[in-house]
C-alpha cells in the first residue's frame, strides 16, 4: 500500500529551482535510503514531505491524505530525526520526550509509559534523569531519534541520524532502525554512509540536482548500471598459456597481471567465475579468489559523476 | 498547553533567571524616593526592568531557533500561532506573577508613598505585554541570541533614558523631547507621573491605549517571520 505520494513536485528558492518535478512513493513497511550529493534537495523534498516548506507546484498524498488543508492531522503520523542535534539541553532524556510526546498529543499515564518505552528501546533508560550535556555523541543521536519516536509515527524520516558518531554507535542506531521496520514503522533514511543505506533500505532512490535520477533495490539498480564485473586471482604461476586460455572464455573484457595475481574484467552476468576456476586449477592452483561485485557507490558515481561523501551533508 | 507549561519548566530551571526576578525587582523594592520622581526610584526604573525580562523571557524561542528544536516543532501537530501563543501567555503570566509580587513588596516597604499600587499594577502589566512583544519583534531579526541580547540591552537603556525613565523629559532638548513620544517607555514613564500627580484611571487611557498599540503592532512585526 502506497503510503506516500509525491507528484511533480515543485520548489523554487529565488531563481534556484531546487526541486524540478519530483516524482517519489512510499510503500508502507519499507525503509527507503534518500541518496544524494550536497546541493540534490533530499532536505527540501523531506521539508515538503513534513509540510515544513510550501511547494510551488505538486501534490504531495501522505496515507491517503492531501497535504493541502490537511498538515496537522498529517504530521500526527510522522516522525522526523532531525540532521543535528536537536533537543533541549537545559532538560533532562526524560523531559525532553515528555515535551516532544506532548507536543503530539501524548499525556497524563500514557505519555509516562510511552516515555518509558522510548527511552528503554534506544537504551538511555539509566540516563532518564541526567542532562544531554553528560551525554557522548551516540547517546545524543539516540535521544534525537527517541524525540522522534515517542509519539509512535507510522512514517519516520531520518536525515542523516548518524552523522559524527562512533562505529558502535552507529551498529546500534541501525539496529534500531531495523527493529523499527520490523515493528511495522516506515522509515525514509536520507545518509552520506553508502554501506548503511546498503545495509538497511529495501529500495533506494537517488537524487540529483533536484531530480530522481534512479529508483528501484540495490540489487536492480546495480543491475542497471554496471555490466562488468572484476575477478582477482592469485596463483602459484602465471603462464602466456593461462592469460591466452582466459581471455578466450566468452564475456572476458581484459585480463591484467600483476606478479602472480591477475585481475579479470568479465561482463555480469557470463558466468565466467567456474571456469577461470577451473582453469587456473589446471595451470597450476589457485591461492585466492576474489569476484567484486558492483557496489552502490559504484552506481552513485556513474550516475551524479559525484562520490556521496564529496561533501558534508547537504 | 506542552509548550505552555515547558516555559516555566525551563525558565524556573535557568539559575540566572532565578538570580534576576529574585535579586533585581527585590533591591528595587528597597531604592528610596528620588529627587525629581514623586514614587521610590524602583517604581521608576522598574519599566527597564521589564525590558530586560521581558528578554530573557522571549529568549526562550530564540535559544529553539538556534537549537534546532523548532524544525522537531515545526514537524509536529502545533501551528504557528499555537506555538506563539502558548510562549506569549506563559511569558505574560510569569510577567504578571513578577509585577504583583513587587507591586506587594512596595506596599509593604513603602506603604502610602506608592500612590494608587492597583492602577500602578495595571499600568506595569500593559508595560509587560509590550516589552515582552518588543523582545519578539526584536529577536525575530537575530538567528544568534548573543547578538540579540548585546544589542537590546544598548537599545533598552537608550529606549528608557530617552524615554524619560531617568530624567525628566523636559530636561531634553525640544526635539527629543517629540522623538519621546514615539517611545513605548515614554508612554509608562507618563502614565507614572499622572497617576502619582492623582490621575484616575480614565485619565490614563491615552498612556494604556498608546502602549496597547505599541504591543499589537510589535507582536504583528513579531509573529510575521515564519518560525516554522
Amino acid at each position: 500500500m502506497t503510503i506516500v505520494h509525491m507528484k511533480d513536485i515543485v520548489k523554487r528558492y529565488g531563481n534556484q529551482l531546487v526541486l524540478d518535478y519530483v516524482d517519489l512513493d512510499m510503500v508502507e513497511g519499507e525503509i527507503l535510503g534518500l541518496l544524494g550529493p550536497n546541493g540534490a534537495g533530499k532536505t527540501t523534498l523531506i521539508h515538503a514531505l513534513i509540510g515544513l516548506i510550501k511547494i510551488d507546484a505538486g501534490d504531495i498524498q501522505v496515507f491517503g491524505t492531501s497535504h493541502k488543508g490537511n498538515s496537522l492531522d498529517i504530521k500526527r503520523q510522522l516522525g522526523l530525526v532531525t540532521q543535528d542535534i536537536s533537543i533541549y539541553e537545559d532538560l533532562t532524556a526524560r523531559e525532553n520526550l515528555e515535551f516532544f510526546g506532548g507536543i503530539y498529543g501524548l499525556k497524563g499515564q500514557v505519555l509516562k509509559e510511552r516515555v518509558a518505552e522510548t527511552l528503554s528501546f534506544v537504551g538511555l533508560s539509566e540516563y532518564a534523569n541526567k542532562l544531554p550535556a553528560k551525554f557522548s555523541g551516540g547517546m545524543l543521536r539516540r535521544l534525537n531519534i527517541a524525540c522522534a519516536l515517542v509519539h509512535r509515527p507510522k512514517l519516520l524520516i531520518m536525515d542523516e541520524p548518524t552523522v559524527g558518531i562512533d562505529p558502535q554507535s552507529r551498529n546500534h542506531i541501525l539496529e534500531t532502525v531495523r527493529e523499527l521496520n520490523r515493528q511495522g514503522t516506515t522509515i525514509l533514511y536520507t545518509t552520506h554512509y553508502m554501506e548503511e543505506v546498503q545495509s538497511i533500505a529495501s529500495r533506494v532512490v537517488i537524487m540529483d540536482q533536484g531530480h530522481v535520477i534512479a529508483e528501484g533495490t540495490i540489487r536492480e539498480l546495480v543491475e542497471r548500471i554496471q555490466h562488468e564485473e572484476k575477478i582477482s586471482l592469485e596463483v602459484a604461476e602465471v603462464s602466456g598459456e593461462l592469460i591466452s586460455r582466459l581471455k578466450k572464455l566468452n564475456g572476458i573484457k581484459q585480463v591484467i597481471q600483476k606478479g602472480n595475481e591477475l585481475q579479470i574484467i568479465s561482463q555480469v552476468g557470463a558466468g565466467n567465475l567456474d571456469r577461470v576456476l577451473a582453469i587456473a586449477r589446471e595451470a597450476g592452483g589457485v591461492r585466492s579468489i576474489n569476484a567484486e561485485k558492483p557496489t552502490l557507490e559504484d552506481v552513485f558515481l556513474t550516475l551524479t559523476g559525484k562520490r556521496l561523501r564529496d561533501g558534508e551533508a547537504e | 498547553m506542552t509548550v505552555f507549561s515547558f516555559v516555566f519548566k525551563r525558565f524556573f530551571k535557568g539559575v540566572a533567571n532565578i538570580a534576576f526576578i529574585s535579586i533585581i525587582p527585590l533591591a528595587a523594592i528597597f531604592l528610596p524616593l528620588g529627587e525629581w520622581h514623586p514614587l521610590p526610584g524602583g517604581f521608576q526604573y522598574y519599566g527597564i526592568i521589564q525590558l530586560f525580562l521581558a528578554a530573557r523571557l522571549s529568549g526562550i524561542i530564540l535559544e529553539d531557533r538556534s537549537n534546532k528544536t523548532l524544525l522537531r516543532i515545526g514537524a509536529a501537530p502545533i501551528s504557528h500561532f499555537q506555538y506563539l501563543f502558548q510562549n506569549t501567555l506563559a511569558y505574560s503570566l510569569i510577567m504578571l506573577m513578577i509585577n504583583l509580587l513587587f507591586v506587594l513588596g512596595g506596599v509593604l516597604v513603602h506603604g502610602e508613598v506608592l500612590i494608587n499600587p492597583g492602577i500602578l499594577l495595571v499600568l506595569y502589566t500593559f508595560f509587560g505585554m509590550l516589552a515582552i512583544s518588543f523582545s519578539l519583534a526584536w529577536f525575530s531579526l537575530f538567528d544568534n541570541k548573543e547578538a540579540a541580547f548585546s544589542v537590546l540591552t544598548g537599545l533598552a537603556m537608550l529606549m528608557a533614558m530617552l524615554g524619560g525613565m531617568m530624567w525628566p523629559i523636559q530636561a531634553m532638548p525640544l526635539l527629543l523631547q517629540r522623538t519621546a513620544l514615539l517611545l513605548p517607555t515614554y508612554w509608562l514613564a507618563e502614565a507614572i507621573l499622572r497617576l502619582a500627580g492623582g490621575a484616575t484611571i480614565s485619565q490614563l487611557i491615552m498612556p494604556i491605549a498608546m502602549m496597547l498599540l505599541f504591543s499589537i503592532g510589535f507582536i504583528f512585526l513579531g509573529s510575521r517571520k515564519r518560525l516554522f
